[in-house]
C-alpha cells in the first residue's frame, strides 16, 4: 500500500502533448478514479504511474520516493488492461503464478497464493483452462486476480469494464469495490464511464485534453462543477448549456430577460434537465419532442431562452408532442464564457 | 410455382426440391473442374513414381497409363458416389469398397512390373559402376548418402540462420523506432523482388575473393542473404499481430525485456517461426542455381547436383533409377510439407506500415 503523488507531472509524444503538467495526490488505501472523454490521456497518465512510460517532466512519488527512473518491474504494482492482456499460450493458473516468478516465493508458497487470488474473484474452478477458453467476464476476473497475487502497493485498472455486458458490468463494479475496500490497496480506476467513477470510487478525478479540470467526490463534480466541460460531461441526460449575456443584473438569454445573481459579460448558463419542473412556473414552452424512458421521460422544450431538456420522472408522459407547458427551472449554474470557469455563488431562475 | 404464388401460397417443398437440384449441379460441376485441373500437375508425380518403381533401364510409360486406366474411372464413380449417396455410414462403406477393388485391380494390372532394383543407389556406394555403358566412370560418383548429408547440411543451417534472424529482426522491426526504419522495411520488399539469377556474377566474384568457392558455407550464407528479406518481413507480420499490452504487462509482472520476450511473444509466433522455418529449409533442399555455379567438388554435392550429374554425365543413362533418385529426393519435402501443412496455411504477410 501507499501513498502516490505526481508533482508536474507530464507526457508528450515529439509536439503532441498527451498529459500536462499535472499535480495530483492519492491517499493510501485510497480508491480513485480518472474520469475523461476518449484520448484525454487517462491511460497515458495510468502508463506512467506503472512505469510503462516514462514522464517527459515532473516526478512520481510512491511514498514520498521519487520513482521516475525505477523500472516497471521494480515497483511492484498491478494492472488491469482494457483488453485483459492474459497470455494466451499459458493456463490460468500459470497467468496467474506468473508474477511470483520473479519474486523470492518458493514453490508451495506460490501456488497457495495463486489459489487465494483465484478463489478471491471466483476463477478457482477454471485453472486449467487457457484464457481462449474464458467469457470475458472470467478473464477479467483471471487478469484482477493476476494483478493482485503479488500484492502490489498500487493497482491500476484500465477501463476494466468497457468489454462486459451490463448486467456483468453491474455485478463486477460493486465485486472491484468491496475487494478494494477488503484489501485496502491504493486503486486507480480509468475509466469514461461516469457511473463507473462515481460508483466506485471514494473521488473522481475529471480529465480533459491532458489536464485534470476537477478533482472531486461524485456530489462535488455533479453540484459545483469547476468548468463548462465538467458540468457537460457529468450527468445524463446531460446539463442544458445555454450561451447568454450579463449586464447590471440582467441576463439575457436567447429571446428571453431573467434575475441573474452575480456574473457579468458572456456567460454560460448550466440547467440540469431534472431542474426544470414541469406544469407550473413563470416560462412557458412548447413539447417539440419526447423520449419515454419508462421509468422517466425527457421532454425536448422550445422555449424563449432556448431548446431546453426536461426530465420528468413517473412511469407516463404527462404531456403530448406539441402540448403548450409552463415550467420553472431552480438550481442554475453560471459560468464565465471566456475562461468557462463557473462563477460561484452565481445563477439566474426567475424572469427579470 | 407461379400459380403457388398466384394462389398467396409458395409450395415451399417445390422450392427445396429445385435448391437440392442445383446444389447437387454446381458439386458435380466442381469435382469435373477439380479432377480436369489437377490432371497435368499429377500426371508429371505418378509417372515418376510408376517409372521409379516399375521402370527398366529407360522411360516407360505403359506402367503409366495402366495406372491411370484404373485411377481414372475409380475418380469418377467416387465423384458420383459422393453426389448420389447422402447417407453418411452407407457413403463410407462404398468408399472404402471402392478403394480395395481399385487397390486389388491395380495391384493385378501393375503388380508383375514393379521391383525395387532402381532403388539400388540406396545401398550401393559405387552406383556408376553397375550402370550400363558407363565404364571408366569408376568411383568419380560418390555415394547418394554424401549429396544427401550435404543437402541436409545445407537446408538445415540454412534454416536456422534464418529462423533465428528473422525472427529478432522481425521483432525489432516490429516494436521498436529508429530512423530510417520506414526505407528500411521498404529496402526488404523491394530485395525480395529482385531477381536473384542477377546476381550470380558478383556472387561468384565475391565468395572467389573471401575464399568460400566450393564450400557448403558459402552457399549457405548465400541463400540465407537472398531468404532473409522477405522472412524478416514475414516475421514481422507475426510480431504485429502480438497485442504489445501482453509484453507491458509480462514487464509490470516482473519480467525483464528478454524475459517478456521468450516467455510471453515467442510462444505466439511459433507458428510464423515454423512456416519460416518450413520455406526456408524446402528453399535450402531444392536449390541448384548456386551449388551448380559455386561447388565443383563432387563430395560438396547437394542431392540437385547428384541428380544433374547422374542424368547428364554418365553415357546411357538409367532413366528409371534417375526417377527412383528424383522421388528420393522429393520425399523429405512431401513429408514435411504434410506435417506443417496446419501452420503453412497461417501464413500471411503483414502490411508495411505499423
Ligand atoms: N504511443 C503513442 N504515441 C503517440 N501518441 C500517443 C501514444 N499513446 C497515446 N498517444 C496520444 O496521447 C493522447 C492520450 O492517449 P491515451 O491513450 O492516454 O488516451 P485515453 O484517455 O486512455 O483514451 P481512451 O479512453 O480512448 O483509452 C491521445 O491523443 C493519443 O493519440
Ligand atoms: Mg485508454
Amino acid at each position: 500500500m501507499a501513498k502516490i503523488e505526481l508533482r508536474r507531472v507530464a507526457k508528450s509524444w515529439g509536439e503532441v502533448a498527451a498529459v500536462e503538467p499535472t499535480d495530483l495526490t492519492i491517499g493510501d488505501g485510497e480508491f480513485v478514479a480518472i474520469l475523461g472523454p476518449s484520448g484525454c490521456g487517462k491511460s497515458t497518465t495510468l502508463f506512467m504511474l506503472a512505469g510503462i512510460y516514462t514522464p517527459t517532466g515532473g516526478d512520481i512519488l510512491f511514498d514520498g520516493q521519487r520513482v521516475n527512473d525505477v523500472e516497471a518491474r521494480d515497483r511492484n504494482v498491478g494492472i488491469v488492461f482494457q483488453s485483459y492482456a492474459l497470455y494466451p499460450n499459458m493456463s490460468v493458473r500459470d497467468n496467474i503464478l506468473f508474477p511470483l516468478r520473479f519474486k523470492d516465493v518458493d514453490k508451495a508458497a506460490a501456488a497457495a497464493r495463486a489459489d487465494a487470488a483465484a478463489r478471491l474473484v471466483q476463477v478457482h474452478e477454471l485453472m486449467d483452462r487457457r484464457p481462449g477458453q474464458l467469457s470475458g467476464g472470467q478473464q477479467q476476473r483471471v487478469a484482477l486476480a493476476r494483478a493482485l497475487v503479488k500484492e502490489p502497493q498500487l493497482l491500476l485498472l484500465d477501463e476494466p469494464l468497457s468489454n462486459l455486458d451490463a448486467s456483468l458490468r453491474l455485478t463486477m463494479r460493486s465485486e472491484i469495490r468491496s475487494l478494494q475496500r477488503k484489501l485496502g490497496v491504493t486503486t486507480l480506476l480509468v475509466t469514461h464511464d461516469q457511473i463507473e467513477a462515481t460508483t466506485m470510487a471514494d473521488r473522481v478525478i475529471c480529465m480533459s485534453r491532458g489536464r485534470i479540470e476537477q478533482v472531486g467526490t461524485a456530489e462535488d463534480l455533479y453540484h459545483r462543477p469547476n468548468s463548462v466541460f465538467v458540468a457537460g460531461f457529468i450527468g445524463s441526460p446531460p446539463i442544458n448549456l445555454l450561451a447568454c449575456s450579463v449586464d447590471a443584473g440582467t441576463l439575457r438569454v436567447g429571446e428571453a430577460k431573467l434575475r441573474a445573481t452575480g456574473g457579468a459579460g458572456e456567460c454560460v448558463l448550466g440547467v440540469r434537465p431534472e431542474s426544470v419542473a414541469l406544469g407550473t412556473g413563470p416560462f412557458r414552452g412548447r413539447v417539440g419532442d419526447l423520449e419515454p424512458h419508462g421509468r422517466e421521460t425527457i421532454y425536448h422544450l422550445e422555449t424563449a431562452l432556448g431548446p431546453l431538456r426536461a426530465l420528468e420522472a413517473g412511469a407516463s408522459a404527462r404531456f403530448r408532442l406539441g402540448d403548450e407547458v409552463s415550467f420553472a427551472i431552480s438550481a442554475t449554474l453560471l459560468f464565465d464564457a471566456r475562461t468557462t470557469r463557473r462563477i460561484e455563488g452565481a445563477g439566474a431562475d426567475m424572469p427579470a | 410455382m407461379t400459380a403457388a404464388i398466384a394462389a398467396g401460397r409458395p409450395d415451399w417443398d417445390a422450392l427445396a426440391t429445385r435448391a437440392r437440384k442445383r446444389r447437387r449441379a454446381t458439386t458435380a460441376l466442381l469435382y469435373c473442374v477439380l479432377v480436369l485441373g489437377s490432371l497435368p500437375v499429377v500426371v508429371p508425380y505418378l509417372w515418376l513414381l510408376t517409372v521409379a518403381v516399375s521402370g527398366r533401364m529407360g522411360a516407360s510409360t505403359v506402367v503409366l497409363w495402366r495406372t491411370l486406366a484404373v485411377v481414372m474411372p475409380a475418380l469418377v464413380l467416387w465423384s458420383i458416389l459422393r453426389l448420389a449417396v447422402e447417407d453418411a455410414r452407407r457413403l463410407r462403406l462404398f468408399e472404402f469398397s471402392l478403394g480395395a477393388v481399385t487397390l486389388l485391380v491395380l495391384g493385378a494390372v501393375i503388380g508383375p512390373y514393379l521391383h525395387a532394383d532402381n532403388f539400388r543407389f540406396l545401398w550401393n556406394a559405387n552406383i556408376a559402376d553397375t550402370l550400363k555403358g558407363a565404364g571408366g566412370v569408376g568411383n568419380r560418383y560418390p555415394s547418394v548418402w554424401v549429396a544427401f548429408g550435404n543437402s541436409l547440411m545445407l537446408a538445415g543451417t540454412q534454416m536456422v540462420l534464418v529462423v533465428v534472424t528473422s525472427t529478432f529482426a522481425g521483432y525489432y522491426l516490429s516494436r521498436f523506432d529508429f530512423r530510417g526504419r520506414g526505407g528500411y522495411l521498404k529496402g526488404l520488399l523491394i530485395l525480395h523482388a529482385f531477381p536473384a539469377m542477377s546476381l550470380i556474377v558478383p556472387i561468384f566474384l565475391i565468395m572467389y575473393w573471401v575464399g568460400l568457392m566450393d564450400t557448403l558455407t558459402g552457399v549457405v550464407l548465400v541463400i540465407v542473404a537472398l531468404e532473409l528479406p522477405f522472412a524478416i518481413f514475414v516475421m514481422k507480420g507475426f510480431f504485429d499481430a502480438v497485442p504489445w499490452d501482453i509484453e507491458m504487462s509480462a514487464m509490470t509482472d516482473g519480467a525483464s525485456r528478454r524475459q517478456a520476450f521468450f516467455l510471453v511473444v515467442l510462444p505466439q509466433v511459433k507458428v510464423g517461426m515454423i512456416a519460416v522455418a518450413v520455406f526456408a529449409f524446402l528453399r535450402g533442399w531444392e536449390e541448384y542455381v548456386f551449388v551448380r555455379t559455386l561447388i565443383f567438388a563432387n563430395s560438396n554435392w547437394t542431392m540437385s547436383l547428384y541428380l544433374f550429374w547422374m542424368q547428364d554425365d554418365i553415357m546411357g543413362t538409367d532413366y528409371a533409377m534417375v526417377s527412383a533418385m528424383g522421388l528420393f529426393y522429393v520425399l523429405p519435402s512431401i513429408v514435411l510439407y504434410t506435417l506443417c501443412q496446419k501452420y503453412l496455411t497461417q501464413m500471411s504477410v503483414g502490411g508495411i506500415k505499423g
